[in-house]
């Protein structure tokens, strides 16, 4: 784009473009940094220490320590990258789930679509929180059962968007040229699909991660996730509800507060990803 | 579009602050009832919240009345306030070898004014055995009714420990035992059942036929309350009497006393005694070399700093357990080791021929890691600070402890080839042979850890075959610890107790609830064994 000496001087110094690189990549470094952290962090700082329990912040403990001592930076820290694990993996699984089956649906004939389109209304009918906590607890629970409830639980609304997609390239007249040409169903749906949707994919799955940190900590939180004493974050909050009618508020404000902020810089990133890539988004 | 979300968001909050405000209206007026209400009432009425309801029903023949009073029924005999016992439905009995004679009182009746009589006894004990239940009667061969007042129990070998049998459980009547007893049950005790709503609260009043001394009270009802609500309520002034944690132990609640009550409610960890190598019949492993060395079991006895778990854990509720008999008469103090000492620990491990070799924290012998997992109940808040604060407590050493938190079926899978962290506790010198008698390895949840020694079963013998309780007591205290031998810290450590936890009860300032004996396991029915003498001190 041109534009005259004095209207470039006018222009902020980064444009909006810029600056949601900016924030992605500011964004993208503070999670690193938490998960780096959570698995540099010393053990040793969460080990139990009777004699300073129940300490309110303060600059040895920037979080207060709980009822045992534990340092709760650490455990925070601990816990978000340990959601954010749990969250990696849960999102991967689903956008898998969800990428095989839209593409099956849309491209694989009528009675596969009829099939799939009809497991993801079943799937979307029920608040997935719930099937979610159904899995869990028919595998057990632990960080096995957590994980693969995540996975079977949020693609749904992702694969009704990789199907509506596949439809549409489908029937644009390169495809069909290619049909014509004989080349199988599956070297078109690789070559000529997959290319086309993978923005799509890229941003449903920064989208799920949120969700999916979300709902982890919900599962833990119920006690249907993992192990009680693991530094999970839905486990600190819950431990911390016994703890707030006695007052001790930095128990569940820090942690809280941490995931609010992890998750809402995830789901920015989404955002700014979905403005950036999506093309009939790219003018707002 | 924003403007409609703003909208939407407004219309919420107000609906939600309506919602709210209706809510707190209508709570206030009923806490307002409810105050009103018992202070009208102070006189004979007592509102009581209990933690755990007895969720199988009151029927003494599956377990009911093990912890505090039966309330409903009455048994042959029962423990005093300094543990002795004494007649209750009996005036006499005698033991002689296998043969237990026991004489009843000829003036008690029923609730339903049936008179109570031997046929009851035997009745009573005949389908206890059968439930093959908790109530452990496996020692009896047969139950007859001599005449009307008096029943002989024929035993297959001599025990001593009989007799808390015959103070545990409360007698049925066999004219009114039906499929539901459990439900509406009709006995000799001090109290009759008005109504129990599943879940939420129990009434009951006081027994008109009752042949003792009749209570203070006329009228009781238990609720039954999570520990926050049972809190709340106390606050709010609604009961009288409430069962609450040590987390809430620090805070004042206006007109109402705390009482800590001494227990043998305790926790401890169970190490697997045997080496690894078998599995059940179910097929779980048994074993772990590492806790089958004698050595890791008492450097950790001697290294946990008790006195800080109490401090720590339970808000200085509580005592540091040596044994699972503290403070009872059967107890044998010389089981008290020095613990807390990293040094003396250090150098036992040291003499076993325990070493860090490659220098990662953690000891090893003949290529073998001193590290073992610890299982806890996973919704047991205490447990699992117990576990955590006492594998922090042994890492120091070089010996690593996972813990490992889960349901009760997760803990049975392992709880052979792992430590487990458990609670005993009970009146019954029994409940020692129970968990530290090779014959008991590997049933339920006793002796978990295939413990055996040869010595201490002996002693088990001998005080099982005493004739009576005072003369059994001397073997119970050399099984602990003969000065030689013994299943406790200074012998074998099969455990490593940790606490016993004092049971803390929210009472209104002016409730006089007795000289409380040591409790035993379970949560807020213990206080209830003197009931009966329980009244207002002014």
């Amino acid at each position: 784009m041109l534009s005259t000496p004095e209207e470039k001087n006018k222009q902020p110094l980064l444009n909006q473009r810029r600056r949601m690189l900016l924030t992605i990549v500011i964004a993208l470094l503070f999670l690193l940094s938490v998960v780096l952290g959570g698995l540099f962090l010393d053990e040793g700082r969460i080990a139990t220490n009777l004699n300073e329990r129940n300490v309110p912040p303060s600059f040895d403990h920037l979080f207060g320590t709980d009822w045992l001592g534990r340092d709760m930076f650490t455990r925070t820290i601990m816990g978000l990258s340990l959601s954010i694990g749990v969250g990696l993996l849960g999102a991967t699984g689903s956008a898998l789930i969800a990428l095989v089956l839209g593409m099956t649906a849309a491209s694989m004939g009528r009675v596969a679509d009829r099939v799939i389109s009809w497991i993801i209304d079943l799937f979307l009918s029920v608040p997935h929180l719930v099937t979610l906590i159904l899995i869990a607890f028919t595998l057990g629970g632990g960080f096995k059962g957590i994980v693969i409830g995540l996975m079977l639980t949020h693609w749904p609304s992702l694969a009704r968007v990789v199907r509506a997609e596949v439809l549409q390239v489908r029937s644009a007249e390169y495809v069909q040229m290619s049909k014509q040409m004989g080349k199988p169903r599956w070297w078109i749906a690789l070559h000529h699909i997959l290319p086309h949707i993978s923005p799509q994919i890229l941003i449903g799955f920064m989208l799920l991660f949120p969700h999916v940190i979300l709902h982890e900590a919900a599962v833990t939180f119920l006690g249907l996730g993992l192990s009680p004493h693991e530094p999970a974050i839905g486990i600190i909050l819950s431990e911390s509800m016994k703890y707030l009618s006695s007052g001790m508020w930095w128990l569940a404000f820090f942690p809280g507060l941490c995931l609010l902020i992890v998750v809402r810089t995830f789901d920015q990133i989404g955002e700014y990803l979905r403005t950036l890539i999506d093309p009939t988004r790219a003018h707002e | 579009m924003n403007r409609k979300i703003v909208g939407i968001g407004l219309l919420t909050v107000l609906i939600f602050a309506i919602l709210l405000a209706g809510c707190t209206q209508s709570d206030s007026d009923q806490a307002d009832d409810a105050t009103n209400d018992s202070e009208e009432n102070n006189k004979d009425e007592l509102v009581l919240a209990f933690g755990s309801e007895p969720e199988t029903g009151f029927d003494p023949t599956t377990g009911w009345g093990r912890y505090g009073s039966p309330l409903f029924q009455s048994t042959l005999l029962k423990r005093d306030d300094d543990l002795q016992i004494v007649n209750d439905l009996a005036t006499d009995y005698e033991a002689d070898g296998e043969v237990w004679t026991v004489t009843l009182r000829d003036d008690v009746t029923f609730s339903d004014g049936e008179p109570l009589t031997a046929e009851d006894v035997v009745f009573t004990f005949e389908t206890a055995m059968d439930n093959g239940s908790v109530v452990d009667l496996n020692s009896i061969d047969k139950v007859e009714a001599v005449d009307e007042y008096t029943v002989k129990f024929t035993l297959e070998q001599p025990q001593s420990t009989f007799v808390n049998a015959l103070v545990a459980t409360g007698i049925v009547p066999k004219h009114a035992y039906t499929e539901d007893y459990a439900e509406n049950p009709i006995g000799s005790g001090p109290f009759q059942l008005v109504q129990w709503d599943k879940g939420q609260q129990l009434i009951v009043e006081a027994n008109p036929e009752y042949y003792d001394t009749e209570p203070h009270f006329k009228r009781i009802t238990f609720l039954f309350l999570s520990e926050d609500a049972s809190f709340a309520a106390a606050q709010a002034g609604e009961v009288d009497m409430a069962y609450i944690p040590a987390a809430f132990s620090n805070q004042e609640v206006p007109g109402m006393k705390l009482e800590a009550i001494e227990t043998v409610d305790n926790r401890g960890i169970v190490f697997p005694f045997a080496e690894s190598g078998k599995v059940t019949e179910d097929g779980l492993p048994i074993g772990n070399d590492v806790t089958a060395d004698a050595a890791i079991r008492q450097a950790i006895n001697i290294a946990v700093d008790r006195q800080a778990l109490v401090d720590g854990v339970l808000e200085g509720y509580g005592t540091p357990a040596y044994t699972s008999v503290d403070g009872l008469p059967w107890w044998n103090p010389d089981t008290v080791v020095e613990d807390a000492d990293m040094d003396r620990a250090r150098e036992l491990l040291e003499e076993a021929g325990w070493e860090d070799t490659d220098g990662d924290g953690i000891l090893e012998k003949d290529g073998l890691k001193a590290e073992f997992s610890l299982y806890y109940l996973a919704s047991d808040a205490i447990r699992q600070s117990l576990a955590i604060s006492a594998a922090d407590m042994v890492e120091p050493l070089g010996i690593k402890i996972n813990v490992e938190g889960g349901s009760w079926d997760v803990i049975g899978q392992h709880m052979y080839s792992s430590a487990v962290l458990l609670g005993w506790g009970s009146h019954d010198p029994h409940e020692m042979y129970n968990i530290y008698g090779s014959d008991n390895a590997g049933v339920d949840y006793y002796n978990t850890g295939y413990y055996e020694n040869e010595t201490v079963d002996a002693y088990f013998e001998q005080a099982l075959a005493a004739s009576s309780e005072e003369e059994a007591i001397e073997f119970w205290k050399k099984a602990q610890w003969d000065g030689e031998t013994g299943l406790s810290a200074q012998g074998d450590a099969a455990w490593a107790w940790l606490v016993n936890i004092d049971h803390l009860y929210l009472v209104k300032d002016n409730l006089d609830i007795g000289e409380q004996r040591i409790h035993v396991h379970g949560h807020g029915w213990p206080a209830t064994d003197n009931i009966v003498d329980w009244k207002w001190s002014n």
